[in-house]
């Protein structure tokens, strides 16, 4: 489904942010990508999301050639994922709803089929009796948890989440991990980028180590754990 | 294109232009002071236009271009006439020959006259008819030169006192009026770059407001047509508002300017007025302003699109 051979991404006058990276991420599976930050974490999610292009290598997302793919057509490439951000990266003078619905707008998909869908998305995160609040109004974890909401409403098959516990104290982090647990159980491919230990330690997943760049294993976070 | 493709394309515009539709009612007063800025530059090569195409319509009415009057000496006797009659009608250049008397002119101006009392109180008191006897010359060219030539031919007869050539000021007026209708094009070509200039930098700022939503749509996948579309509507709603207050500021001028005019015209015994509605100008100026409205917000948007990096 993802498949990495030999990428670098080196921007302009600084050294490679990520060195010969190949690895194979199949449909339906939790990969965690962690390391110190700067190892290059951010940069490999956006090399899959197709936010950035390789400067050498192969980047092949569902079969298709990133680097090879026509500037107008990245955008519907970006639709097959559900993005979630560290800073959440929602907007602040639009309601919960306006928040959602904006994914299903960009589809052109409006009106009853939209409100459908925004309040099922909604119901998942546990915000449904938020639909008009404005989210500067929402706690930290309800935040991000809209994020997800707008990541997940128009029912992508991969979800790139890029350190979603990151600003969150333990509890709602630990909500914001069940859900993921949750679109990962029902076949969705999640991809996660984080340096909290605790949460991965937890579950037993594949895991991506990054160290300065340098993919360094590509073993689960048990088996990670017993080699620490 | 598929049917999908095309609700999807007609949902697109939908949503664009009730999104501004709404930032627009949100900001009403900004809204209002920009379509005023827009009306206000639409207005001015709109006025000029209205004045020198009543007076064009005016002037094109005057059709008999080879029309010469020739007027006699006032002590001129009926042998006299006579001799210029002949004369006349000797004349090749010539095709038609009408005598006017100094009786039958004295006579016109007074019926004339008598629809207004302050002309009517001055004829009154002349005690002797003032007019000279006058022939209606059409010559059968209309080419000035040949009309010129006429002219000085005519003007050389026994007891002719005055050739006028009625083409004249015809000529002299189309002349300013062509120079009126170079000017409007002057005026309206620098007002349509001042109004690209306002609309497009009026988008601009808007744009770079919207920073955080044109970053998080592309980021989720929205083509850049998509993003470009609600600016795209803004700067055409923008020339629609500004054209329709335009005409509001429009009609209201000409009002006022037709009641101060009637008093006037109402001295010279004359009914002119302007038009209140003129569709024409009207439509020309609404289509210019969304016209504008949309290549001003065009060129802001591509230029915000290269300085907003998702990355």
């Amino acid at each position: 489904m993802i498949k990495f051979d030999q990428v670098t991404k080196r921007y302009p006058g600084s050294y490679e942010v990520l060195k010969n990276a190949s690895f194979t991420i199949e449909a339906g599976e939790f990969v965690f990508v962690t390391g110190h930050s700067g190892a290059g974490k951010s940069t490999l999610l956006k090399l899959i999301a197709a936010i950035e292009r390789p400067s050498s290598g192969t980047v092949l997302i569902a079969n298709q050639n990133i680097s090879k793919l026509k500037e107008s057509a990245i955008p519907f490439m970006r639709r097959r994922f559900g993005l979630i951000f560290q800073d959440h990266k929602l907007l602040y003078d639009r309601n919960c709803f306006e928040n959602v619905v904006l994914p299903l707008h960009i589809n052109g998909i409006t009106g009853p089929e939209a409100a459908k869908r925004v309040r099922a998305a909604l119901d998942k995160v546990g915000l449904l009796n938020k639909e008009k609040a404005m989210p500067i109004t929402l706690s930290g974890g309800e935040q991000q948890r809209l994020a997800i909401a707008r990541a997940v409403v128009s029912r992508p098959s991969i979800l790139i989440a890029d350190e979603p516990t990151g600003n969150l104290d333990a509890n709602y982090a630990a909500d914001i991990m069940a859900i993921f647990q949750a679109f990962h159980q029902v076949g969705v491919t999640v991809i996660m980028a984080t340096h909290d230990a605790l949460n991965r330690a937890a579950i037993q997943n594949r895991v991506l180590h990054l160290d300065h760049g340098t993919l360094k294993q590509t073993g689960t976070a048990s088996s990670e754990q017993s080699t620490a | 294109m598929s049917k999908n493709m095309i609700s999807t394309a007609f949902n697109h515009h939908r949503q664009a232009l009730k999104l501004v539709l709404g930032r627009m009612r949100r900001n009403a007063l900004s809204t209002f002071m920009i379509s005023l800025v827009i009306a206000a530059a639409l207005c001015v090569p709109g006025l000029f236009y209205l004045g020198v195409n009543h007076i064009s319509s005016f002037a094109s009415h005057i059709q008999d271009e080879n029309e010469i009057s020739v007027f006699l000496k006032l002590d001129a006797d009926s042998a006299a006439i006579a001799n210029v009659k002949d004369a006349l009608h000797k004349n090749a250049a010539i095709q038609s020959v009408k005598f006017v008397s100094k009786d039958e002119a004295w006579q016109q101006l007074r019926v004339k006259a008598e629809k207004d009392s302050a002309s009517s109180d001055v004829i009154n008191e002349l005690k002797t008819n003032p007019l000279p006897d006058a022939f209606l010359v059409v010559a059968k060219s209309s080419k000035p030169e040949d009309l010129d030539a006429l002219k000085v031919e005519l003007q050389s007869l026994a007891n002719v006192d005055k050739v006028l050539l009625n083409t004249e000021w015809v000529k002299r007026l189309s002349a300013l009026l062509a120079l009126g209708k170079q000017i409007i094009f002057i005026v309206a070509g620098l007002l349509a770059a001042a109004l690209l200039i306002i609309i497009s930098n009026t988008v601009r700022m808007q744009i770079l407001t919207q920073k955080d939503e044109i970053i998080v749509s592309k980021l989720i996948g929205a083509t850049n047509s998509f993003i470009r579309k609600p600016f795209l509507y803004a700067g055409m709603l923008y020339g629609l508002f500004g054209g329709l207050l335009a005409i509001v500021m429009l009609m209201g001028i000409v009002m006022l300017f037709n009641q101060s005019l009637a008093q006037l015209s109402a001295l010279y015994n004359s009914d002119f007025s302007l038009a209140l509605i003129n569709p024409k100008l009207f439509a020309g100026m609404v289509c210019a302003a969304i016209a504008i409205g949309w290549l001003g917000s065009y060129v802001a948007v591509t230029r915000a699109a290269a300085t907003i990096n998702i990355n």
